[in-house]
């Protein structure tokens, strides 16, 4: 029965995927990743026998460990990423920031510039 | 030598109304005022004395401000940048004392010290950075400094847009950077309002304790002690 709901999940995971990639709301690399994390769930959602065996393989003897340790390893994962991604968006606005104040001082100077040459003339 | 004067403000009207006329009158230098993104009249009280202000349209913080005004230094081809408070604590009258130092071109960075006027709190908070962090140099959170071309270099760069304060941050990328500093005891005026910005409560002292020991511990073998 688990098995059966984490099917739909995974399932519901990529239409919606895919639907918000087709939206254009979910960017390139993010949406990759999604994709995964939902064809991973209907894999092992279809031959849970998988994480039986790579549990035996890695001698682990209750398989739900393997799981669990792997998927939350994943989630911290994914979380450093996405700090790693926002602080280079922070760097990437605050040099954006500096520039504009920098360009638009510039602006007004060759305008009160114009201004006068204007006033000789 | 062309010098820029760079006094990042937050919400400092009354101050800079009684500073710049002040400034004006000690030094020749260019005077740059970057306005992060105040409330109140700063930028009018900047443009009703005839200096240049840049506005941030998002506000950054002191670091980013200050790092604003060395990259227009940078852009506009200064060979010296000297960075002040705006709330009048470092008096215009010591500026050509640190500058004479600089023209000497001996170090890299100038700082100008005032270690007494910190509590013992702060000092031991220094204490404790110094000794992780193995930087040989009295006063940690001195923006009164003046920086050399190379040093604006170094700060305008990408690498330090990501600090949040001019102090242990901007000193270790400047000794990894292998540049010189040193450091003048200069005369302070105690804070007007008697408060610092920075530091304005207990979670703000804790945020930044806890921000500068991280940075401290992962600059550990990373520069060349001093």
């Amino acid at each position: 029965m688990t098995t059966l709901t984490i099917f739909i999940i995974g399932a519901l995971l990529s239409i919606s995927i895919l639907y918000l990639v087709r939206k254009g709301k979910l960017h390139g690399p993010y949406a990759t990743w999604w994709l995964m994390v939902a064809v991973f769930a209907i894999v092992l959602s279809s031959f849970p026998k998988i994480i039986d065996w790579v549990a035996v393989q890695v001698g682990i003897t209750y398989p739900p460990t393997l799981l669990l340790v792997v998927s939350i390893s994943f989630i911290l994962i994914r979380m450093l990423t996405m700090d790693l991604a926002l602080s280079r968006k922070e760097q990437k606005i605050r040099r954006l920031t500096q520039r504009i104040a920098m360009l638009e001082a510039g602006l007004e100077q060759a305008e009160s510039d114009g201004v006068d040459s204007n006033k000789q003339n | 030598m062309k010098t820029l004067i760079v006094i990042p403000a937050f919400n400092e009207a009354d101050n800079l109304a009684q500073l710049l006329p002040q400034l004006c009158a000690a030094v020749t230098a260019d005077i740059l005022v970057v306005d992060d993104f105040s409330s109140d009249d700063t930028v009018q009280v900047v443009k009703n004395q005839g200096l240049t202000c840049l506005r941030l349209p998002i506000q950054l913080g002191a670091w980013g401000a200050t790092q604003t005004g060395i990259r227009y230094a940078k852009r506009h081809g200064y060979d010296f940048v000297l960075t002040m408070d705006a709330d009048g604590q470092h008096l215009p009258e010591e500026i050509n004392h640190l500058l004479d130092a600089a023209f000497r071109n001996q170090f890299d960075v100038i700082i100008g010290t005032c270690p007494q006027r910190v509590s013992r709190l702060k000092k031991m908070a220094w204490r404790l950075f110094k000794i992780i962090s193995r930087i040989r140099i009295e006063d940690l959170t001195s923006g009164f400094r003046i920086y050399n071309q190379q040093a604006i270099q170094v700060l305008a760069d990408k690498a330090a847009s990501l600090l949040d304060y001019q102090d242990v941050g901007v000193l270790l990328l400047l000794l990894r950077s292998d540049l010189k500093i040193h450091e003048i005891p200069v005369k302070m005026s105690l804070r007007q309002d008697g408060k610092s910005r920075v530091f304005s409560s207990w979670l703000v002292v804790f945020k930044y304790m806890l921000q500068t020991t991280t940075l401290c511990i992962a600059n550990i073998g990373a520069k060349k002690s001093q």
